[in-house]
Parts: C-alpha cells; sequence; structure tokens
C-alpha cells in the first residue's frame, strides 16, 4: 500500500529563509506520528504543505492527492487543528456545530453532540466567553466528529494547563484513534506525546534528522552509562552524542552491536526525549 | 442546505451590523417621525401631492443607501481580514470548502445582500415614517404619502440601483477585497494609499490626471452613468419632467439601456472579476498575518 503522506525533496522558501530543505518523509496508515523539533525547525512548514495551506517545491502526495492543488477535495478525507485559539469569537458552539454538520459530508453531529455533553460547555455560548481548554474542546469535538483518514495537530495543546493537556491526549487515544486512522502531531514539547506516539519524526533546520518506528528505536540506538575505565574504549566506537549525569558518562550509539556496548557499562534505550536531544546536539558537536 | 447557503449564513452570524445597523437607523428615523417637528406646507394639487410621495421616498431611500455604502465598503475591506488577524482562517480552510466559494460569498454578501437587506428596511422604515406622519400632519398632507404608484416606483428604483451599483462598483468591491485578502495590518490605508500615489505620481512626473480622472469618474460617476441625469430628455416642457424639473416618474429616470450598452460599465466590470480571481488566488496563498 502507498504511504499516506510521501514527500520528496519538499522545499518551502520563505525569501532567503529556507524553511524546508529537500525533506523527504512518509507516514503509513494506522500511525500516530510525532513530527519534533525545535521552534523554528520547520515542522508547521511541512504541515502547511501537507494541509494544502502553502505552496512548495518538491513532491508530495497525501492521501494520493497533490494538497495545494486539491484542498478542497483533501480537506473531506484529513482534517486538522492548528491551535487552540483558532475558533473565531463570534461563532456560537451550537452554530460551529451546524455549520461543520452542514459543510462537511463526513461529519457525525451525534458524535460532536455526545462529546460536548460530557462538558460543561452550553451551545449557546460564544468562543470569545469560553476558557482555552473549553475552546480546545469544543475544537476536538468537532475535529473528532469527523471521519477522516488523517488527523493533522499542530501544537494543539499550546497554552494548555497540565489537566486539560491530559485530557486532550486522552480523548485522542482512547476516544478517536483506530486502526483506520492516522495521526501526525507536531509539537516541540516531546515528554508529553512520548507514550502515544508510533512513529517518530525529527526536523531541525529545515532537514530530516531521523525517520523511524519506535520498534526501531530500540534496536538500533542505545545508551551507555559507562564505566570510567571503558571510556576510551567506549569512545572509539563513535557515540554520536555524550553527555554527563550525576557524575556518570552516558554515551549513545546509533548501529552498534549491543553485545559490544554491554562491556562498557549499563545499557538502555534511549527514551524519545533524550534521542531528541542527542541527536539535534550530537549533529551539531 | 447547500455548502453556499451555509457560507452566506456564516457572513450573517459574524457581521451581525449587516441587519443590526439599518434596524437601528430605521428606528431613529421613525423615532424622528415621531417626535422630530413637522411643518409641512399644505398641500393643495394632485401633482404636489405626487411630487411630497415622492420626494419622501427618495429621501429615505437615499439615506438608507448611504449608510448602506459606508457599511459595505467596510465590510468588503474586512472580510478576508478579520479570519487571518485572529487566525481562524486555519479553522476554516480545515474544511472541504474551495477558497473561491468563500471570497465569492463574501461578495455576494457585500455586493448583493447587504444592499437587499437596507432595502428591505428603507421600505420597512417609509411605511412605519409614512404611517406616523400622516396622522401627525393630517391636515397638511391628507393621504398623500399613500400612493402604490409611487411606492411601486420606489421598488424598481431600488432593484435598479442594487444591479447598477453591483456593476459599476465592482471594480472597488474587487479591489478592497483584494486588499483584505493581502494586508498585514492597515487595510484602509492599504486600500487608499496605492491609488493615491498612483494619482500623485502621474502628476508630478507627466503632469497629467489620467488616473485621477479614471478613479474620480468611477466613485462618483455612477449617477450619470445609470440615469438620465444631464442628458436633454430632461429639459422643461420635452414631458418627462415636471415643473420642478424633477422626472415624472422612475421610467424617465433611469436609463438601463445607456448603461448596459456602456463599455464603461463592461470593462469596469471586468477589472472587477480580475481583481477577485487575484484575492481568490491570494486567500489561497496566505493564511495568516
Amino acid at each position: 500500500m502507498a504511504p499516506l503522506i510521501e514527500a520528496r525533496e519538499l522545499t518551502k522558501k520563505y525569501g532567503a529563509h529556507v524553511a524546508l530543505d529537500r525533506a523527504n518523509l512518509n507516514v503509513e496508515a494506522g500511525r500516530i506520528v510525532g513530527l519534533i523539533g525545535p521552534n523554528g525547525a520547520g515542522k508547521t512548514s511541512a504541515l502547511r504543505a501537507i494541509l494544502g495551506l502553502t505552496h512548495y517545491e518538491g513532491q508530495l502526495t497525501v492521501l494520493g492527492r497533490e494538497p495545494f492543488r486539491d484542498r478542497t477535495a483533501l480537506m473531506n478525507d484529513c482534517c486538522f487543528i492548528a491551535d487552540v485559539a483558532v475558533l473565531p469569537s463570534w461563532l456560537r458552539v451550537d452554530q460551529a456545530i451546524d455549520f461543520v454538520a452542514g459543510v462537511h459530508p463526513r461529519f457525525r453531529r451525534d458524535r460532536a453532540t455526545a462529546f460536548l455533553a460530557k462538558t460543561q460547555i452550553s451551545g449557546k455560548r460564544r468562543m470569545r466567553e469560553l476558557s482555552k481548554g473549553m475552546k480546545t474542546q469544543v475544537h476536538l469535538a468537532l475535529t473528532m466528529a469527523i471521519d477522516a483518514k488523517l488527523l493533522v495537530l499542530d501544537e494543539p495543546t499550546l497554552g494548555l494547563d497540565i489537566l486539560a493537556r491530559r485530557a486532550f491526549y486522552d480523548a485522542l487515544v482512547n476516544d478517536y484513534m483506530d486502526e483506520t486512522r492516522t495521526i501526525l502531531i507536531t509539537t516541540h514539547q516531546v515528554e508529553e506525546v512520548e507514550n502515544l506516539l508510533t512513529d517518530i519524526i525529527f526536523i531541525d533546520k529545515g532537514r530530516i534528522v531521523l525517520d523511524t518506528s519506535l520498534e526501531d528505536v530500540a534496536t538500533r540506538f542505545a545508551a551507555v552509562a559507562v564505566k570510567a575505565d571503558r571510556l576510551d574504549a567506549a569512545r572509539a566506537e563513535k557515540p554520536f552524542y555524550e553527555r554527563q549525569i550525576l557524575g556518570k558518562v552516558v554515551l549513545y550509539f546509533e548501529s552498534v552491536d549491543a553485545g559490544k556496548l554491554a562491556a562498557f557499562g549499563e545499557l538502555h534505550t534511549p527514551s524519545v526525549s533524550d534521542l531528541f536531544v542527542a541527536k539535534l546536539s550530537g549533529g551539531a558537536a | 442546505m447547500n455548502t453556499n447557503t451555509w457560507l452566506i449564513r456564516r457572513e450573517f452570524w459574524e457581521n451581525r451590523a449587516i441587519w443590526m445597523l439599518p434596524a437601528v437607523f430605521g428606528a431613529l428615523l421613525i423615532l424622528a417621525a415621531l417626535f422630530g417637528q413637522v411643518s409641512i406646507p399644505k398641500l393643495t394639487s394632485q401633482l404636489e401631492m405626487h411630487e411630497a410621495a415622492g420626494a419622501f421616498q427618495v429621501i429615505v431611500g437615499v439615506m438608507f443607501y448611504v449608510v448602506m455604502s459606508v457599511y459595505s465598503t467596510w465590510y468588503l475591506l474586512d472580510c478576508l481580514y478579520a479570519d487571518r488577524k485572529d487566525r481562524s482562517i486555519l479553522f476554516w480552510k480545515s474544511l472541504p470548502i474551495s477558497d473561491a466559494k468563500t471570497v465569492l460569498s463574501k461578495l455576494i454578501v457585500g455586493m448583493v445582500l447587504i444592499p437587499l437587506v437596507y432595502f428591505a428596511a428603507a421600505d420597512a422604515t417609509a411605511l412605519i415614517a409614512a404611517f406616523i406622519l400622516s396622522i401627525r400632519a393630517r391636515a397638511a398632507i391628507g393621504s398623500a404619502l399613500w400612493q402604490p404608484d409611487v411606492w411601486w416606483q420606489m421598488q424598481v428604483l431600488w432593484v435598479y440601483c442594487i444591479i447598477t451599483t453591483a456593476l459599476w462598483y465592482l471594480p472597488i468591491a474587487g479591489w478592497l477585497m483584494l486588499v483584505s485578502a493581502w494586508a498585514k495590518r492597515a487595510v484602509m490605508l492599504w486600500a487608499i494609499l496605492p491609488p493615491l500615489l498612483l494619482y500623485l505620481l502621474e502628476r508630478v512626473f507627466f503632469g497629467t490626471h489620467t488616473i485621477g480622472n479614471v478613479l474620480a469618474r468611477r466613485m462618483a460617476g455612477w449617477p450619470w452613468a445609470a440615469f438620465n441625469g444631464a442628458k436633454h430628455v430632461w429639459t422643461e416642457g420635452s414631458g418627462v419632467v415636471d415643473n420642478n424639473g424633477v422626472p415624472v416618474t422612475v421610467w424617465h429616470l433611469i436609463n438601463p439601456s445607456g448603461f448596459f450598452t456602456s463599455a464603461e460599465t463592461w470593462i469596469g466590470a471586468a477589472v472587477g472579476i480580475a481583481l477577485i480571481v487575484a484575492a481568490i488566488q491570494l486567500r489561497l496563498r496566505r493564511t495568516e498575518i
């Protein structure tokens, strides 16, 4: 089966600034993919291109369509939440539901109302009267009621408190995700999404640094807390990142035999956030 | 309901001033009719009564038309800018609605539906105010304001004005929407400055006024293009004007054959369409400020 999203040499320039530099990426159906990078890395540019919101160079197919040319048709099968603040302040909750129900062939009104019934939000409220967390819930109710193949979330929890964030991700995983759907999330807060992702894509300075599944991370990457007397031997295996924690030196390796590494010290699979830091600062060193 | 109907409903939800402003304005006029000073000289002849009815209708209509023009201008200038400013454009663009449909829905609201709302408001206001005045000044005017044929002529005039302004001002509307889709801030300034600058540059460097004349003609020329204003048929004794030089009927006033066959009308409309196409293209690309 062809990948849901396929980008080849995807490039986006703003004047002299290159936001995306010949990026290649694949997203397969049924996955939860984290597009992770520091601020200004090109995450948002990549998403804007995927959603047909911006013109780009290179090849890009999303659900078999060319996003910029076919945005209208694409939005039948793909939905997105760009930022929590984007519901217009004058819109009433019931108007929002009526409107989306009116224009979206795959919107299921019963699902949206069932979701909202669980909250304290009444249909007559305008968005400007709602807190940020409530607005997110409304947006989520609208979006999750759409039978879309691809859901794109761009920094969806920005500006939310910890309770609202947790509720957001719980709803996403428990009420929404199933094998027919694919979710693409961008965030610069890796810890928050670590546990729900199946795939990660690291992006830095417009380039894709890593594109892999979490199963592969375990076999491909290793972090070793190296014993002091084995440090030179361990460094000879070309770690891509080195870090000192509480007096211990931790070396990060890619594609080095685990049996060999175990001899240097305690071996573990790096977490996504550790790997992120290692990959991005390692590349610069 | 289809997508287009929803888009139009959306505009009425967002811009409640579309109907609130004419409602408030109409209410003010009715209050004026109720409590203002009425000093109408006694009407004696049938002709005078007929003229009073016509003048009354036209005065109410013109007042509404002026308010409407100001509001429509503001609406068109804001319509593609507001949702970029508050970033809600990202929500609208997450729905399967083409940018062309969005832009056209706003154009239709600005150029047809807002005028129709004002038309209805003017009719209602004229009706109520005529009723009030007929009672308050019954000695002077009696039932002069109740003339069905004058009322019908006013309906014709409104419809004619809405159609001709929509066509004549299409390039202005297109320009306003283009600025609205493009500007990062200060839409009003961006709408005015470039044409003004072009006018000044031409004047300074070439000493000519072509751009200024074209713009002035487009801004102020609609009455001359759409009506029999300065035409010789208006002269006294021609049978189509009364003793005060006022056209006898609306059919003598309007000039559809002149308006719809004038190259000026259609060149302007073509420029308007080009500007609207450009606004759609900008809407495709510009998602945020």
